[in-house]
């Protein structure tokens, strides 16, 4: 599943594209030491193939349904690891942008959760080290079973996180697992399939390109803890910075509270805060607003109590329907004049 | 003009298969000549034109473009003077516009962003779709993409043109168009094909190859009527020399061709 | 097969609009992307019981709209397509989150407030996306990325992806036109076809990107890519975005409908 822009908090969003963005620039400088400049257009041409592929249904036996492949597998099997996250990057980036599939404040977290797992953890870790024994049917069926579903499940435990980290929707960690992780064990078995099947057929047809991936670029398990350990120093420093930025509508915070609290709005120390959580609670618009943070609420309370300052009255809610309603209405409005005014300059024009 | 003479020398390859595509050709190419390649599929044209571009290097045997020779090192050089437009315009129209894909070359060749833009416009304006440069290729033609791969050679503004089946997949009017368009340069030319009447109308010279292997060369007056010649070589001769379907009669080689051709059956 | 169509259709559509000559087209491409890039930001950055202030955020997509000319429905119509799934996460909130609270004398639930929240900012964001790519195009943003210093291998790669996707989506649509024609009872791809359809397209892609890759080598590539030179910023597109991004720093920091309201209702009163 893409995650989608609605859906994630820009701390979220900010670490998850830091984190894309470091293996981004760590396997573009692997490739160019490689110096293979034929695998540019290859890349390319790839992506448009996997794009193209995700059209066909393929229909699962006994089911009367069918399955797409998504792709990240299958790259780093032909392509190689490095330039299989890079072509994953590019395929998404498009399908965020023409396609609306995911967003580009959730890129991100989108290249990292279908890229990043089954090309760095799926790949060298199962896939690879199945197939180094040598190639047979069974083995690259094995292979690609064991690491699509393995990928995928890392890839949709990751969109999970994402969603909660954010806070943006109301999902209660339990069955918001329950609800992905079987979904995404079936989506697995079918990726498997289909990956398995293409990647015999090209082993058969042309070894060559199966086994020159394989074999041409050495991803040992050095350069992935050097990966592992990049990401976690960029996620904690971007996690910090963006964090440090966002503290005051910190949405992440806002989730962890909910979780070792049990509740969402925590009891608010003092009298003051007691009040005016009563108040708006009954009034506002905005139940929740003002009241993140509270445990650094010495230095934030002048400014939560400025900032909450229309929710005060008990006619707010009424002026904010109201001013909602004329804020749309002046957009629609501006919108129309100008389409008019371009219209009789055009008519006028002509 | 020595230098745009292109001399091909005992040219031997072999795939790492082992099939052996091209066996033994020499041949000479002079300045300002159009020379036509013939030959059933599977003969060995796109190879050796392969060959020609340094795309791939023989097993045996050289190839020299004016008075160097065709290696690795030359390759940059050669590649100035030797332009080639592929059979599958698709595969040459890699870049999202018109514009930026003509200008792939020249940009290659680190020349001023004011002397690209002349070039590219020149180009253009050559295979008349200046109006066309802002398109992504995809939303073009197949007549306008063979134009749009032509003027992504010409801006590299090149010698000699080598051309693989440029009139393949064209309607009559864009054949034509493009026929007109080749005939019109003063380049050398190149020109593989299975369109025998197009050979016969743009190129004085023809080589027909068969297995890898020279099976004739000379004037194409002679040659293309030859017909036990090009029987045997999996080709035949062009409608256009061939006799009249509907009277019978037999036209003689040095009658010019007349309109309408592309409507014999 | 249907969506193979659209997906190009669609494709085409916004290469289309990308190239009209509006104002906002004329715009410098790295302006429309920061420009795009905060929008988002402060889109999402709202909570998740937040809706009046993020209403003055609708005037951003309406004044684009308006002043590139761009056609509503089509790219409404996609926004629409990625709708159900944001609508199959967000209707959970209802579900979980009971309480309620009082508007005007109408009990509402927070789950439905977040749920309207998250629909309004799906709306939004991925309306601002497809408006950045109806008014600048993919050249245009490939400059853009270069200007950011995005390395050229990446730029160069996306690019061909884009170029080669219409290419290959109808080699699809013409081998599965096939498959049907041959396979009339059957919904997808069987099993047994599911390695040497996909395949066969593989090995047929592996050549085409030999091809491309000796077309470009014919013409000088050595692994670099070489752009033209970039368009200069002028004063008028740093106006642009500076300008957008005070709007959106005013939304952020002040609540404007509450604000009109309050005004709108004291007057009444
Ligand atoms: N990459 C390759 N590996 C092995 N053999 C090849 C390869 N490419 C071509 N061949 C073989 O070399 C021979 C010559 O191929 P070539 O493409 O040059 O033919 P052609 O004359 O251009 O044919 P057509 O008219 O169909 O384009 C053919 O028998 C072909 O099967
Ligand atoms: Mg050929």
């Amino acid at each position: 599943m893409h995650m989608a822009d609605a859906l994630i908090s820009p701390v979220v969003g900010g670490v998850m594209w830091a984190a894309t963005a470091g293996v981004a620039a760590y396997s573009i400088k692997k490739i160019q030491n490689d110096l293979d400049e034929k695998k540019i257009p290859l890349m390319g041409v790839m992506g448009a193939f996997i794009f193209a592929t995700q059209m066909i249904n393929f229909s699962i036996p006994g089911t009367g349904s069918s399955g797409h492949l998504g792709g990240g597998l299958i790259l780093s099997a032909l392509l190689g690891p490095y330039e299989g996250f890079l072509t994953m990057a590019s395929i998404l980036t498009i399908q965020a942008l023409f396609f609306a599939d995911g967003g580009l404040l959730a890129l991100g977290c989108n290249v990292f959760n279908l890229g990043f797992f089954s090309c760095f953890i799926a790949y060298p870790l199962i896939y690879k080290r199945i197939i180094q024994k040598g190639y047979s049917t069974q083995r690259i069926f094995g292979a690609a079973m064991l690491a699509a579903i393995i990928g995928l499940q890392l890839g949709a435990f990751g969109v999970v996180l994402e969603t909660l980290f954010s806070g943006k929707t109301e999902l209660p960690f339990g069955p918001f697992v329950a609800l992905m992780q079987p979904i995404h064990l079936a989506i697995g078995v079918v990726e498997g399939l289909v990956t398995s099947a293409i990647v015999a057929f090209v082993w058969k047809a042309r070894p060559e390109i199966i086994e020159k991936a394989s074999f041409g670029v050495a991803i040992g398990n050095i350069s992935i803890k050097k990966v592992v350990t990049g990401l976690a120093i960029i996620a904690i420093i971007t996690g910090g910075v963006f964090s440090w930025f966002a503290s005051v509508n910190s949405d992440g915070l806002e989730w962890s509270m909910f979780k070792t609290a049990g509740i969402e709005e925590l009891e608010a120390p003092d009298g003051i805060h007691q009040t005016m959580s009563a108040i708006q609670s009954e009034t506002a618009f905005l139940p929740d607003y003002g009241f993140k943070a509270p445990e650094n609420e010495q230095e934030q309370g002048a400014v939560e109590r400025e900032e909450s300052w229309p929710a005060v009255s008990a006619g707010t809610s009424v002026a904010g329907l109201v001013g909602g309603a004329m804020t749309l209405a002046m957009a629609a409005l501006a919108g129309m004049i100008i389409r008019l005014v371009k219209r009789r300059k055009k008519r006028l024009a002509a | 003009m020595s230098h745009h003479k292109l001399e091909v020398k005992d040219l031997h390859y072999i795939y790492p298969d082992g099939h052996k595509a091209v066996n033994d050709m020499s041949f000479c190419i002079y300045h300002g000549e159009s020379v036509g390649i013939i030959g059933a599929n599977g003969a060995g044209k796109s190879t050796l034109l392969m060959l020609l571009m340094g795309v791939l290097f023989p097993c045996q045997g050289e190839v020299i473009v004016g008075d160097v020779h065709v290696t690795k090192k030359t390759l940059p050089f050669i590649r100035q003077r030797l332009g080639m437009v592929f059979q599958d315009p698709d595969d040459q129209l890699f870049m999202t516009t018109v514009y930026d894909d003509v200008a792939f070359g020249p940009r290659n060749y680190k020349l001023e962003e004011k002397e690209v833009e002349n070039r590219v416009l020149q180009a253009l304006d050559i295979v008349g779709i200046l109006h066309l440069k802002d398109r992504a290729p995809f939303k073009l033609s197949g007549g306008e993409k063979r134009a749009a791969a032509i003027a992504s050679v010409l801006s590299m503004q090149p010698d000699i043109l080598v051309m693989d089946e440029p009139t393949a997949g064209l309607d009559p009017k864009s054949r034509r168009r493009v026929m007109g368009l080749l005939k019109s340069f003063e380049h050398t030319r190149i020109i593989t094909s299975h369109d025998l009447d197009m050979v016969f109308d743009l190129c004085e010279r023809t080589i027909v190859i068969k297995d890898g292997e020279i099976a004739a060369q000379g004037l194409t007056s002679e040659i293309l009527v030859n017909a036990e010649l090009m029987d045997s070589c999996g080709l035949e001769v062009p409608l256009a020399l061939q006799n009249c379907p509907v009277c019978g009669i037999r036209k003689t080689v040095k009658q010019p061709r007349k309109k309408g051709n592309d409507e014999t059956p | 097969m249907s969506n193979i169509i659209n997906s190009l259709y669609n494709i085409r559509l916004l290469d289309d609009l990308a190239r009209k000559e509006t104002a906002i087209h004329k715009i410098h491409p790295l302006m429309k992307l920061l420009t795009t890039v905060v929008y988002l930001t402060v889109v999402v950055s709202f909570g998740k019981y937040e809706i009046g202030s993020l209403l003055p955020l609708f005037f951003y997509p309406v004044m684009v709209f308006a002043l590139a000319e761009l056609p509503v429905k089509p790219i409404l119509l996609r926004v629409l397509f990625v709708a159900p799934l944001i609508i199959g996460i967000g209707i959970l909130n209802p579900l979980f989150d009971h309480q309620v609270f009082y508007l005007g004398g109408i009990t509402i639930s927070r789950g439905w407030v977040a749920f309207f929240s998250i629909f309004i900012k799906c709306g939004l964001t991925v309306t601002a996306a497809m408006l950045l790519i109806a008014t600048t195009g993919m050249d245009g943003l490939a400059a853009a990325l270069r200007m950011l210093k995005i390395p050229r291998l990446f730029v160069l790669q996306l690019l061909l992806t884009y170029r080669y996707i219409s290419v290959l989506m109808e080699e699809v649509a013409r081998i599965l036109r096939a498959y049907s024609l041959r396979a009339p009872e059957q919904k997808g791809v069987h099993r047994n076809a599911w390695g040497s359809l996909a395949g066969q397209l593989i090995l047929r892609t592996f050549d085409r990107a030999q091809r491309v890759y000796e077309a470009m080598c014919l013409r000088g590539f050595t692994g670099e890519y070489n752009t033209g030179g970039y368009e200069r910023i002028r004063v008028w597109d740093l106006a642009y975005l500076a300008g957008w991004v005070s709007f959106f720093a005013i939304t952020k920091i002040y609540n404007i409908p509450m604000f009109i309201g309050s005004l709108l209702t004291g007057v009444v009163k």
